[in-house]
């Protein structure tokens, strides 16, 4: 067997030109017999130009690929022999304590690269937050230093260790900081309209995000290398892609929100827009609008946040509204939302199914089931499939050409599933900006 | 390890690595086995230790060195339509246009025209033909 092309069960052979190999280097062996007879029989000039590599070689390359039997006594150099086992000191060394920080390093360069990128997202969309806000500002206002210090408003969430009434807390936190939101908005852009001041609530929601994320995963980068935990790293790491998707996604779709166009996520009042056109439409509860209409002699009550400004509404609350102001004599609640695709899928897929298409944080979700539940009224729901990104971002073609097709299957459905004269709730969810009624 | 935006090249600089680390293994096999290389042994493992360590920086750098991926134009349509017929028309998106926005009266059969949709159309980048 040979080794860069040396048998090792050979005896060691001497070299014979000390020039080429001086005989006290530490760690030349002096068993290599290709290397060990170059500088002998090559001409002077050719043993010159290869001194350099030859020494670099049989000093370092040699025992890297050197034999094991060597090390355990088979050679007769005290230097060979110490400089293998050092070699392998060396190797378990770096084996042992320095493959995490390997592993480190690895981890931690994709953590910094990520957080490079967010820390941009976030000043870029605080940036772009405040020229969407600008136009609607008191001349010669510096809103600046009130916007930045308003990225890092905070919600508390409510305590669930008694879950008791959770959702009603949660309902009434988050109904204090809409509040909150838009008194800002109203107190920095006095001039804007109602939908103007609806959409500069979403930019500006977009800002907190990625400011808020950046902060998270810059407090993580920081805390890992302080404690150089691999697995804070790794973590992290495990997190990253769909975290830069969302981010980049809400980025992304900042400029749209700041033009009024419609978003993906809009297809549910898009859809609910169409339904209830010709229909008297009225107020009920917050930001949400209906209209009566006739479908095939059955009387469809349509619901949806009202537009064209960026709201969601509270829909949960008008549905409960609806069927407790009916006493419960509804046939159906058909439901209409965007939904995440999973990979794979086609976007614009309409799919249906059961239970409350709604994806808030609990409270609307929870009073539709509720109403349902009491009364015993069937839910249908009909999703559109589309991913994170294409819901945050202004609504693609495939989307909008879904609207219809929902549109078509909701007649379909109330036509199947409910008799004449019955009255069948149609409830649109989604943000509705760039959508009216 | 994860993917970040932005690394469109780093497919190609892995591929680049993987075969600069595939090369250099070669080299090595050859310095060990091939007799007759036997006197350039030196040579071969400085150049497969060479290679071994550009495959090692395209990889570790290879991603700092890659340009941003330039977001794909976003042409956003506002298509008109009417309540009486079916004439459709197209145009750009302008600021302040929503579902189902009045427009007036219809070109053709003089009923109400309104905003039908908006939506994202990806433009394709022109090829060097400029097509």
């Amino acid at each position: 067997m040979r080794y860069a092309g040396q048998s090792w069960w050979e005896p060691p052979v001497p070299i014979p030109n000390t020039e080429v190999k001086p005989p006290n280097v530490f760690g030349c062996t002096g068993r290599r017999e290709g290397l060990g007879s170059l500088g002998s029989w090559r001409p002077l000039h050719l043993r010159k130009k290869y001194i350099y590599l030859h020494i670099l070689h049989e000093c370092y390359l040699v025992n890297a690929v050197i034999p094991v039997g060597q090390i355990f006594g088979t050679g007769n150099d005290l230097n060979s022999i110490l400089f293998n086992v050092l070699y392998l000191v060396a190797f378990f060394i770096i084996i042992l304590f320095f493959n995490q920080r390997m592993q480190i390093w690895t981890y931690q360069r994709n953590v910094e690269k990520a957080t490079q990128r967010l820390q941009e997202l976030a000043d870029k969309s605080k940036e772009q937050a405040l020229n969407s806000i600008k136009p609607f500002t008191e001349a010669n206002a510096d809103i600046r230093a009130k916007v930045t210090g308003f990225l890092d408003f905070f919600t508390i969430e409510p305590v669930d260790r008694d879950p008791y009434g959770v959702l009603t807390r949660l309902d009434h936190i988050l109904d204090t900081r809409h509040d909150r939101l838009r008194e800002f908005v109203r107190q920095i852009a006095p001039k804007a309209g109602s939908s103007d001041t609806a959409n500069t609530e979403d930019v500006l929601e977009v800002a907190m995000a990625l400011n808020y994320v950046f902060k998270i995963v810059r407090h993580y980068l920081i805390l890992g290398k302080k404690t150089k935990s691999l697995m804070i790293f790794v973590q992290l790491d495990m997190q990253l892609p769909l975290l830069m998707k969302t981010a980049e996604a809400y980025f992304t779709a900042q400029k749209g929100m700041s033009e009024g166009k419609p978003w993906g996520d809009g297809l549910g009042p898009l859809v609910a827009s169409k339904l209830m056109y010709g229909g008297a439409v009225k107020p009920i509860s917050q930001e949400v609008v209906y209209a009566e209409v006739d479908i095939s002699n059955r009387k469809a009550i349509i619901l949806k946040a009202e537009g064209p400004g960026g709201v969601v509404g509270k829909p949960g609350e008008a549905v409960k509204e609806l069927v407790e102001g009916r006493k419960g004599k509804i046939a159906r609640i058909i439901m209409i939302d965007a939904a995440g695709k999973l990979e794979g899928e086609t976007t614009g897929e309409v799919v249906e199914g059961i239970g409350a298409a709604i994806g808030d944080p609990g409270p609307e979700k929870y009073k539709i089931e509720e109403a349902a539940t009491k009364y015993n009224i069937p839910i249908d729901a009909i999703i559109c499939k589309m991913d994170i990104d294409e819901a945050l971002t202004t609504m693609k073609k495939e989307v909008a050409e879904a609207s219809d097709k929902i549109v078509e299957r909701i007649r379909t459905s109330i036509v199947e599933r409910t008799k004449e004269g019955d009255v069948v709730i149609v409830a649109g969810i989604g943000n509705t900006m760039g959508v009216a009624q | 390890m994860s993917k970040i935006p932005g690394k469109s090249r780093q497919p190609t600089l892995a591929i680049i690595s993987i075969a600069l680390t595939i090369v250099a293994f070669i080299l090595f096999i050859l310095a060990t086995f091939m007799e007759s290389l036997a006197d350039y042994t030196t040579l071969l493992l400085t150049a497969g230790l060479g290679l071994l360590a550009v495959s090692w920086i395209i990889y570790f750098f290879g991603g700092r060195m890659a340009p941003k991926k330039e977001p794909t134009p976003e042409k956003v349509v506002t298509v008109i339509g009417c309540r009486n017929c079916d004439v459709r028309e197209e145009r750009d998106f302008q600021q302040g246009d929503f579902i189902p926005k009045e427009l007036g009266p219809c070109k053709k059969c003089s009923g109400k025209s309104y905003i039908k949709a908006i939506y994202a159309v990806t433009e394709k980048k022109p090829n060097a033909d400029g097509k």
